[in-house]
């Protein structure tokens, strides 16, 4: 992290992104709503060239995260800073905003209107941002091209249905790409395809990321797709940032016990040592009111944890974890999830 | 776009059938016409006849001419009304559907309002108001008759619409910055198509009910001949009374035909938003020739037995 | 109609007299016998061969794992083998036996055959003796139904002589072995999260104690950590109760972990059979090689990894030579002309559909499908069973 000081300015940056769901009880008419933490002040830079990766289960806040960065869902505090000018939260989303920020789905037959050919989702959003009737045909064609589908004759004019899942979510990816975003943000885009076709879409955002200079958030469950990609890496657990490092040092030696459960859940059949994993009923939902949300499902959790909520402890060069485990052998840093003023922390430091 | 699939199913055949028919009559009806329908030249109350097909009425009209005639103005009714009150639908059903809050109230409260005030009634209100060059305008009495027949698809619609609103591909439109106003009818409605034609079919169906009903209390200009003013003038000269059947059944025949093939017609939606219908396994000829049980049991795969002898003991057990 | 009915309880019954006569070694042996087995979509000349020719056994109380991309016929096939699959799909050819052991005594072993089976045979050996569990839980159970609900039918139809209270009480041991508290009983299928949607499907699947189950990706839609206290929780109940599996996925990885011996299918025929660790250990088919090395690892340094080129092919357009030549990198004039039978490997038990392994082949087996990738770690490997 020595090098932010340097570093170019993020593309996109969110500090301290929180968003709150209220639903009604069920069976309660009167008073009775719930809150649903889905994000908890979560903080990250997008820099150009740079794949950030998310990682988590289902039910950890990384979706709305990216809804949220995208501006489809509004927080409930915290900022977005686009290109380093704050972004006025409450105001409706700008095409311009939409020109600079594009968000890909998990599900690519889903994602694609039935009725319309792959055409159509192509030239709609170019025509959108100002591309030129005349020209729109053959801007079309080279975005296909970019996304490997080629020749793109043959996919024009294609409806979704005679596509398979990977080409549909490169026609997923082309559409995104079809705005000239600067900022890419991908909720599982693999995780509805087949083995064989991954590798080629995570290739594909590898190749934006290194050759076009796009900043790339990469949301995923799977943490080794993460570490196939990632330059900085991000665990999310009930919306709360648990753990972070530069590039995948955190799979390598994973600090926090979430981080350690979801390595030992990869498929492995190299079978390398596995770490104790907890047992029973999976609470992923679960979310303790006060305390660690981990707690719950933490096989080293103690009593501290289920009435303490853990700060961020600083257990590397960037590297930093949610945890009590790690409370004596490092200093408590500064928030982890305002990596700004951690940086300051670092810079007084040094 | 799409290949065409030309519908198989007899019943979708017959109800194509029966409504281009009448779709022809409409045009070229009034040409075919041998008299002038209101000409009284002819003696009152021929039976059917070389001559006069349907006889003639108790003014010495000949009735196959006003049958003829009675099916432009009867046909134009319904289908102005059965497109305007399907355009209304749309509009309101996926504008409340999609847009929710305050204007899905606004708009469920006017829909439901509609469905609520019995549409006769209403109609007759509105008509009776009318100057009298008015009723007389086939299209006026359409949107008049639209007016009440739209907020039931509406409802359909509504529902339809939001389940398809937080859809993947109408989240993908607005990320990439496309209006409310094109997802709404340019991503949802061409989903909703086989629900929108359906409910085409039948509020045609209704408006010829509803042009024949007005016209058969004599709420429309008499001067202008449809199926309703034959009736109406059948019942006031006691026709069903004094057996002058030819007088009154012509032309609620051909209602009732109409409204057959409009509903046979509906099967042939039903086939199209229902893929499994669509893709209906094997058909009975295949079945017969291969020597498969002819109803499908669910969870039997059937099972070819090219080699099997004719008659050994296995295909018995199968098909009987 | 009655003649039938009587004609099968004939067959029902001669069964049942002469199992002895029908225990063959390979029928005690092998839960599931398939052979030759090929499956059409549709009879005209728009037919889509699906599966063809496939030959399988499952050995008693093991793990055979099916792995191929989708298109592959992976999942047409165990839906073909028990009767599942509708029209239009068809069984074109072939036999599939299921080996039914009484309860009383496990060497009485009687043969059913699900091709010829009539509908009564089939309803007496479904869920009873095979049973399935699909990739979409929210599917398969009934929203408007309480979990109970489902188990309470199951067992009223093929436990007749349990009470309703003995009913509740089993099924709430079925949910304790899947490690779901008995409430869950009394909840709606949308109440539970996907996991546990996906654990009552396979507590359903076991409530009649079968000798086989078929599981169709049950852990596709899941994330990864879910996926992982399925897989060990099945592995567990299968030490116990020792009922044998088929285990369907795309996930090549997951099955190594998981299954015993894997069969790899490509554009409907099997490619490659092997013990799993040995799959793993010594890939010999180009797709299966393509397909492990699809998986970013998690350990070992980052490098780029290309997956396997091009797409599937499309089943309904007619082919020459082997279906994955346009795919492999391998790929030599004869495979273009002339498709590769399923032919042992040496003797090394383990089979192979690829020209480049024929014994005559003059051109050498290129290195990455000669040698070893890794050791076999002793017992690690959960394949070695043999």
């Amino acid at each position: 992290m020595m090098t932010d000081v340097v570093a170019p300015v993020a593309r996109l940056s969110a500090r301290g992104l929180t968003r709150h769901f209220t639903t009604r009880v069920p069976g309660r008419i009167l008073a009775a709503k719930r809150v649903t933490r889905a994000v908890e002040d979560v903080s990250l830079d997008l820099v150009a060239g740079r794949v950030t990766a998310v990682v988590g289960e289902s039910g950890s806040g990384k979706s709305v995260l990216a809804r949220m960065l995208a501006r489809i869902v509004t927080p409930t505090s915290g900022e977005l800073f686009l290109e380093g000018n704050a972004i006025a939260l409450r105001a409706r989303r700008t095409l311009d905003y939409a020109a600079q920020v594009q968000l890909v789905l998990q599900d690519p037959f889903a994602s694609m209107n039935p009725v319309h050919p792959v055409r159509h989702s192509l030239e709609r959003p170019l025509l959108i941002h100002g591309a030129h009737k005349a020209e729109v045909d053959e801007l079309a064609r080279s975005v296909l091209a970019r996304v490997a589908l080629d020749p793109p004759d043959r996919f024009l004019d294609r409806y979704p249905h005679e596509l398979s899942g990977g080409q549909l979510q490169r026609v997923s990816i082309a559409r995104a790409l079809c705005v000239q975003p600067s900022v890419l943000l991908a909720d599982e885009p693999i995780s509805m395809l087949d083995v064989s076709v991954r590798l080629g879409i995570l290739n594909l955002l590898k190749g934006l990321a290194d050759h076009e200079r796009l900043a790339i958030l990469y949301i995923t469950h799977d943490i080794a797709s993460a570490r196939y990609l990632a330059d900085e890496t991000i665990v999310m657990y009930a919306g709360q940032v648990v753990e972070r490092s530069p590039g995948t040092v955190l799979i390598d030696e994973p600090a926090h016990p979430y981080t350690q459960l979801l390595i030992a859940s990869v498929p492995d059949p190299s079978g390398a040592a596995r770490v104790d994993r907890g047992a029973g009923e999976s609470r992923p939902f679960v979310r303790a009111e006060e305390g660690c949300a981990f707690a719950l499902r933490c096989p080293h959790a103690t009593s501290r944890c289920r009435h303490e909520c853990p700060p961020a402890f600083v257990i590397g060069e960037g590297h930093v974890s949610r945890c009590w485990l790690h409370a004596d052998q490092a200093p408590a840093s500064s928030d982890l999830a305002t990596p700004g003023r951690q940086r300051e922390g670092e810079a007084t430091k040094t | 776009m799409k290949t065409l699939r030309l519908p198989r199913s007899p019943k979708v055949l017959l109800g194509l059938g029966i409504v281009g028919f009448f779709i022809i009559m409409t045009v070229v009806g009034p040409w075919l016409a041998p008299d002038n329908p209101s000409s009284t030249a002819f003696p009152a109350l021929l039976g059917p006849s070389a001559h006069h097909w349907l006889g003639t009425t108790s003014l010495g009209q000949d009735i196959f001419s006003q049958l003829l005639v009675g099916a432009r103005a009867t046909m134009v009714v319904a289908l102005v009304a059965g497109l305007v009150a399907t355009l209304l639908s749309m509009v309101i059903g996926v504008s409340a559907g999609y847009l929710g809050g305050v204007s899905d109230d606004g708009l469920s409260l006017l829909s439901n309002v509609f469905l609520a005030i019995p549409g006769l009634p209403l109609l007759i209100v509105i008509d009776s108001y009318l100057p009298v060059t008015s009723r007389s305008n086939e299209f006026v009495i359409g949107l008049i008759i639209s007016l009440t027949g739209w907020a039931w698809g509406a409802r359909v619609l509504r529902a339809q619409t939001m389940s398809l609103r937080n859809r993947d591909f109408v989240e993908a439109a607005r990320i990439i910055g496309e209006s409310r106003r094109r997802i709404m009818f340019t991503e949802i409605a061409p989903n909703l198509l086989p629900v929108l034609a359906s409910s085409l079919l039948f509020t045609v169906l209704y408006s010829i009910g509803a042009y024949v009903t007005l016209a058969y209390i004599g709420l429309t200009s008499t001067a202008v001949w449809n199926w309703g003013t034959m009736l109406y003038w059948a019942q006031a000269n006691n026709a069903p009374l004094s057996n002058e059947w030819y007088w009154f059944v012509p032309p609620g025949t051909c209602i009732a035909l109409v409204g057959t093939g409009l509903a046979l017609l509906n099967f042939g939606i039903d086939e199209f938003i229902n893929p499994r219908l669509r893709a209906g396994g094997l058909s009975s000829r295949q079945r017969r020739s291969l020597g498969l049980p002819r109803r499908t049991r669910l969870g039997l795969t059937p099972v070819l037995r090219p080699r099997a002898p004719r008659g050994a003991p296995r295909r018995n057990v199968v098909s009987s | 109609m009655s003649t039938s009915r009587v004609d099968v309880g004939d067959r029902l019954e001669r069964h049942g007299a002469t199992p002895a006569r029908e225990s063959t070694p390979s029928a005690r042996a092998f839960v599931l016998e398939v052979s030759d087995l090929s499956v059409h979509y549709g009879v005209d000349a728009n037919m889509v061969r699906a599966v063809h020719d496939v030959t399988l056994n499952v050995r008693r109380s093991t793990v055979l794992g099916v792995a191929g991309e989708s298109g592959s016929g992976k999942s047409t096939l165990v839906y073909a083998l028990t009767r599942l699959l509708r029209a239009p799909g068809v069984i074109s050819g072939g036999q599939a036996i299921l080996n039914v052991s009484s309860p009383d005594d496990p060497t009485q072993v009687t043969p059913v055959n699900l091709t010829t089976a009539s509908e009564r045979e089939l309803r007496r050996v479904r869920w009873s003796h095979v049973s399935i569990v699909l990739q979409s839980a929210l599917n398969a159970l009934n929203p408007v139904r309480r979990i109970g609900r489902e188990f309470d039918e199951v067992l009223r139809t093929h436990r007749r002589s349990l009470s309703r209270s003995d009913r509740r009480r089993r099924a709430a041991e079925l949910l304790a072995l899947v490690g779901l508290e008995p409430d869950r009983l009394d909840r709606f299928p949308h109440e539970l999260s996907g996991g546990q949607r996906q654990r009552t499907m396979i507590a359903l699947a076991l409530a009649l104690d079968p000798e086989l189950v078929v599981m169709d990706e049950p852990t596709t839609a899941l994330d990864v950590v879910t996926q992982r206290e399925i897989i060990t929780e099945l592995a567990e109940l299968r030490s116990r109760f020792g009922f044998a599996m088929i285990f369907i996925t795309h996930d090549l990885s997951l099955l190594v972990e998981l299954a015993d011996e894997i069969v790899v299918m490509y554009a409907g025929s099997i490619v490659e059979r092997a013990n799993a660790g040995e799959l793993y250990a010594a890939p010999r088919h180009p797709y299966t090689l393509g397909l492990l090395e699809s998986f970013p690892p998690l350990h070992g340094e980052r490098r780029e990894l290309t997956g396997i080129a091009g797409s599937p092919p499309d089943l309904a357009a007619e082919s020459v030579g082997c279906s994955f030549a346009p795919r492999c990198p391998f790929a030599m004039d004869r495979c273009r002309a002339e498709s590769p039978p399923l032919a042992p490997l040496g003797d090394t038990g383990r089979s192979v559909a690829c020209w480049l392994h024929t014994e005559h082949s003059v051109v050498p087996v290129p290195a990455p499908l000669a040698r070893r990738w890794t050791v076999p770690s002793g017992p690690a490997a959960p394949g070695v069973s043999r």
